[in-house]
This record gives C-alpha cells, structure tokens and sequence, in this order.
C-alpha cells in the first residue's frame, strides 16, 4: 500500500533559498565562474555578495522569450563569453526555477561548446523546503565531476542532515511563522555580562559559527577573553572554538586556520577546538560532551554563530549569552532558555571577501565599557 | 542496456494502441516488457490490464505520497510493466514540469526501465513544451518511430516531429504507417520515410477489431491472437526487437509534404 508522507507543516516567513545554498557551495569548492541560468534578478543579492570574495557570478537574463523559446542558446553564449573573458579553471552553472520549470538541460551547452575545464551543473530551482537540498546537489554533482571524494560528499551530506535538523528543531523552520527581533540591546547585555565577570564568576566562551562568518563572530569570544583579561579574571573563561582546519572544502579549511592565527597573535587562547567550520551542526554535541565532563558547574556561557545548536543538557543552569545574526532566530533562542539574546545586524555580508577578524558591535561595545578599567 | 523506445505522432493517431499491441505482442516472444504512458490522460497502458486505471505518479504526488516503485509498476498481460505518468487537471499547473519531475523520479526509484528489454514511452501527440521531450533529453530514450497516416495533417505533424529530432539529434528508427484508409496510403507514408531518412517499418491496415478489443479493454495480441491484424502488430514487433541503425531525420518543407500527399 502506498504510504502517505507525513505532511510538513506550513512556514510563512521568506527562507534561505536553495539557488543560492549552491551557489555558496560553488564558492566553497573554489569554483571561479558561476553561469545562473535564468532571469538577471534571480539571486542578485547574494550573487552580488560572492563577488567580494572573488567568485564571478553571471546571468544568462532569460526574459519573455526565453521563457516562451528556451535558453539553450544564451547559456551556450554565455559559457562561451566566460571561458574567452575570464578564463576560468572551474565554472559551474546552476538553476533556476524559471529555467528548471521549462525543462532546460544545462548539460546539453556544455556538451556543444565542450571546455577543458571542469563544469559542475547543478539542476536546482528554489523549491525546496531545506535550502540544505542545493548543497547536497551541488556537491552530488561536484562529486560526479571528481573534484571531491566519496567520503568527503558523505561527510557532507551527513552534516547537513544534522543542520536540517537543527533548524527545524531550533531554527528558521520551527515555527509556521517566526517575527523578525533585533534581539537585546547590546550596552545592556554586556553590562550584565562584564558585571558577572566582575563578581569572578566562571564562564564559557563558545565559537560554533557556520563557515565565514566565523570571521565576524569570533570577534565576540575575542572581545569577552579580552575585557576578562583585563579586569583580571581572564583565568576564569573557558574559550571552545569550531575552528578545526583539518576538515572540509579548501575554503573553510583556509578560513579557519586564518581565523585561529589572527586569534592567536591576539593572544587569545583555545581550549578547546569543538570542530570545523562546516561542523556547526554538530560542535555543539562535542562542547556539550566537554562541559558535561569539565565544566557543568559554570555560572555563564557566551555562545556566538549558531548557538541553537547547541544542547541545553549542562549548560541549562548557566546564565546564557548568545550572539546570532537571525532577526528570526531571536525568538526560539528565549523559547530555549537563552536569557540574553543580541543579533549582529548583516553580519554575513562583512564577512566576505576578508582574511582577518571583523570588528562586531557587541565585541566594539564590550571593549568600550571597560576601555578606562 | 534495454532498448528504450518512443513512439510519436500526431494526436488521435493511434499511438497509444500501437504501443500496447507492440508491447504485447513483445512479451509473447517472452521479453521483459515495460510501457510508460507519458500523456497526462494516462490511457497508454489500459488495454494491458483488462481495462483497468492505474494511479499514476502524478497522483500520488499530489495526494502527497512517499512513491515507492510497487506504487507506480503494474504487472499486465503477460507480466508487462505498465506505468502511467499521468498530469494536472486539464487547464491547471504544468503538465510539461509534471513529467520531468516523474522521469527524474524514476531514474532514482526504478527497477523497471533497467531490468527490462524493452521500454516503450508513449508520448503525448504534441510536443508543446520542454517537458515533453524529458525521456529523450534524460537519456532514458535510444530509437524514436514515427506513426502516422497518409493523410497530409497527420504527416505534417510527423515531419514536424522530425524537425525535433534533429534537433534534439535523436536517429529516426522508423515510421509506421497506421491505415485511415487514404489514397494511395501505403506509397505517400514509404514515400516519406525515404526522404526523411528512414523506412516504413509497417503499414498497420485499419481494422474495426482494434476498437472492439479496446472497447473490451484488451489488446488485440491477448483478445483476438489468430486476427490477421494480431499478425501485422506481432510482425512490427520483430521489426522494432531487430537490430536497426536509426538516423537522424532530415525534415522536408511543406510545398513537398504537400506534393507528396497527391501521389
């Protein structure tokens, strides 16, 4: 008999898109060249984003009579004009769902005008429910091409599994609609929180942050083992990191070692690396493993990047500061027992096209308060 | 590999009952059938199965099913496997989009177009869109046959068929002339095969048994099996199952088309 699937429940708010969740892996495969095939606004915002970080994006601007004809020859100008301008080592061509839902075949250009560079085509349009879908497909087809292992697509595929989950359990997809909340205001959370560390209270310092915007957010856990160290607690603060560079796709291997050189010339000290920076979906189990073992009897815990990733299991009696760069994501972190909650506003735009640690507001903030201790 | 077969022409031609009596009569020669109705009327494997409707895939996507391959495969005459596509209420969604989400489905889930001999897409009779071409774009199609009349609109739609063959760079494996009793019928649809490349593989004469076991639900290979018409299907059947080079076709302009139709 067939078998019903449950049905999903309806979420109303606007959510990650699955074009671009493969975009952005394109870019983490260091893919020079990506061709959208489909309308010049599909995915502006962040193709435009990507350019800072050195990945090109263009269109084929299907318009009315693409749509009505096909844009088989637009795309086959385009991959052409790309190689001749750009001279790429890799391209990829992605989808979209004007060009998906008219049935065109992105392979069929590459097999006229045949490069003698990898493509990588992904067949994805933005109707999925988990943006994780554009991942999956745009590494199937890089696995496909063999510019990544067996192993590493199973890796992958397995963390993203976990992200779905951690999102439909805490996350953007928890809720049929979730309000946008710029979260507590930043002076007042880190009065509260330079006072406890005042008082001499223990405190974690958690990085679980989802790949570049590392860069942003660890600006926080810096900031917080900074102002501790000056007031003269900086033995009281645990610091747990997400910044193993022995995992993942070049980029966020890269990534992360910049990330801990520039923490180390800093003077900042890790304790403790909990993963890497595709491993925020799962981090979160190695430090609550750790906290469980070393320290559960901590008064307070700075958690920034995803930090609803993160089990309450031992840290539910710690007073709980989280940093997040979701407007949406305010409101389950509360639901979840976080007792400060502050957003870094557009944070993942500044974290693009960097090498080094970005300045954060809530970092800037605490390092003002205690500027004349 | 199987071989992977369509079978085109013009609407109301009679595709549909081609395809069935060729898919019967293939699976009394003892092969592993599979026929795939891609027309969202979902009439293509009816006579297969004693008259019975199958869910299609697009059903079971709609009533948002978990489709399995046992959902979507039913045994018929003489274990053919029969699979309907099916498609959006007439007027609503996207029917073209329909069979490209189902093709990609059965690439993932089933057994049935890999553990065959042969598979037999019977497509819609107009190619309106992207997604009817998605078996032969998928790669799930290797031969494509033209049936047709000797009538000029029914060949008009099969040359037009061969301008998107050769588009598509798909061979021409043969045409087959379905009988609506014309003028100099056989000659005009030889004729044609020539010029376009290929050859008339069977001229299938017009016999009121065909409509009578449909009526009935049956093919004529299972309801009427010593009818001489039983006979012509079970003779194209051999002629498809033999080894055949196809070629691309090269479509011919109307003033000819028309010429050719005053034989």
């Amino acid at each position: 008999m067939p078998v019903k699937k449950e049905k999903e429940p309806l979420i109303m708010h606007p959510r990650p898109s699955s074009i671009v969740a493969a975009l952005y892996t394109l870019r983490d495969l260091d893919t020079d060249v990506v061709i959208l095939h489909g309308p010049p606004g599909c995915s502006f915002k962040h193709a435009r984003l990507l350019e800072e970080d050195g990945m090109r994006v263009v269109t084929t601007s299907l318009d009315e009579t693409g749509f009505v004809f096909g844009g088989h020859d637009a795309l086959v100008e385009v991959l052409e004009k790309v190689i001749e301008r750009f001279n790429p080592r890799r391209i990829g061509i992605v989808g979209t769902c004007a060009s998906m839902i008219i049935g065109e075949e992105l392979h069929e250009a590459v097999t006229q005008v045949q490069p003698d560079v990898p493509v990588i085509e992904v067949d994805v349009h933005a109707g999925y429910r988990d943006n994780t879908k554009g991942v999956v497909m745009a590494l199937e087809s890089a696995l496909a091409s063999g510019i990544i292992s067996e192993a590493e697509f199973e890796r992958q595929k397995a963390l993203l599994k976990e992200a779905t989950l951690v999102e439909k359990r805490h996350g953007a997809a928890s809720k049929e609609y979730l309000e946008p909340n710029r979260g507590d205001l930043k002076y007042k959370v880190a009065e509260r929180l330079l006072e406890l560390i005042k008082q001499g209270k223990k405190g974690l310092n958690i990085l679980n942050a989802k790949k570049e915007t590392a860069f942003m957010f660890a600006d926080i856990n810096l900031a917080v083992a900074q102002v501790a160290q000056k007031l003269g607690y900086g033995s009281n603060i645990v610091n747990m990191v997400n910044l193993d560079d022995n995992v993942g796709l070049p980029k966020n291997r890269r990534n992360a070692r910049e990330i801990k050189d520039d923490l180390k010339e800093k003077g900042f000290e890790i304790h403790h690396i909990i993963g890497g920076l595709d491993e925020y979906p799962v981090a979160g189990n190695t430090a609550d493993k750790i906290i469980g073992e070393k320290y559960s009897d901590y008064d307070f815990a700075v958690i920034s990047g995803v930090p609803h990733a993160l089990p309450m299991n031992n840290i539910k009696n710690m007073e709980l500061f989280s940093v997040t760069n979701g407007p949406r994501q305010v409101i389950p972190l509360k639901e979840m027992g976080h007792t400060h909650v502050v957003v870094e506003i557009d944070l993942h735009p500044k974290t693009l096209g960097v090498s080094h640690i970005v300045e954060s507001e809530f970092g800037a903030t605490l390092r003002e308060m205690v500027k004349d201790a | 590999m199987p071989k992977q077969i369509a079978i085109y022409g013009k609407g109301g031609i009679g595709k549909s009952s081609t395809a069935s009596n060729v898919a019967a009569a293939c699976a009394d020669e003892g092969y592993r059938v599979t026929i795939i109705g891609c027309d969202p009327k979902s009439d293509s494997s009816i006579t297969l199965l004693q008259g019975r409707r199958i869910p299609t895939i697009m059903d079971l996507m709609r009533e948002g099913i978990d489709i399995k391959e046992e959902d979507i495969v039913f045994k018929g005459y003489k274990g053919v496997k029969c699979l309907e596509i099916g498609g959006p209420e007439p007027g609503i969604g996207c029917a073209g989009r329909g069979i490209i989400v189902a093709i990609s489905l059965l690439k993932k889930i089933s057994r049935a177009i890999e553990d065959t001999d042969l598979v037999i897409y019977d497509v819609p009779g107009d190619i309106v869109c992207g997604g009817f071409v998605a078996p032969v774009k998928k790669g799930l199609v290797n031969e494509a046959y033209v049936l047709t009349s000797g009538e000029y609109m029914p060949l008009y739609a099969a040359n037009n068929i061969c301008k998107g063959l050769s588009r598509l760079e798909m061979t021409l494996n043969g045409v087959i002339c379905n009988s609506r009793g014309a003028l100099n019928e056989e000659k005009i649809v030889s004729e044609f095969a020539k010029e376009v490349g290929s050859q008339l593989l069977a001229f299938i004469p017009k016999d009121v048994l065909v409509q009578t076991c449909e009526r009935d639900g049956y093919s004529v290979i299972e309801k009427a099996p010593d009818s001489q018409i039983a006979a012509v299907y079970r003779k194209l059947a051999k002629s498809i199952m033999g080894k055949r080079e196809g070629k691309i076709p090269v479509p011919l302009d109307d003033s000819r088309l028309r010429e050719l139709t005053r034989i």
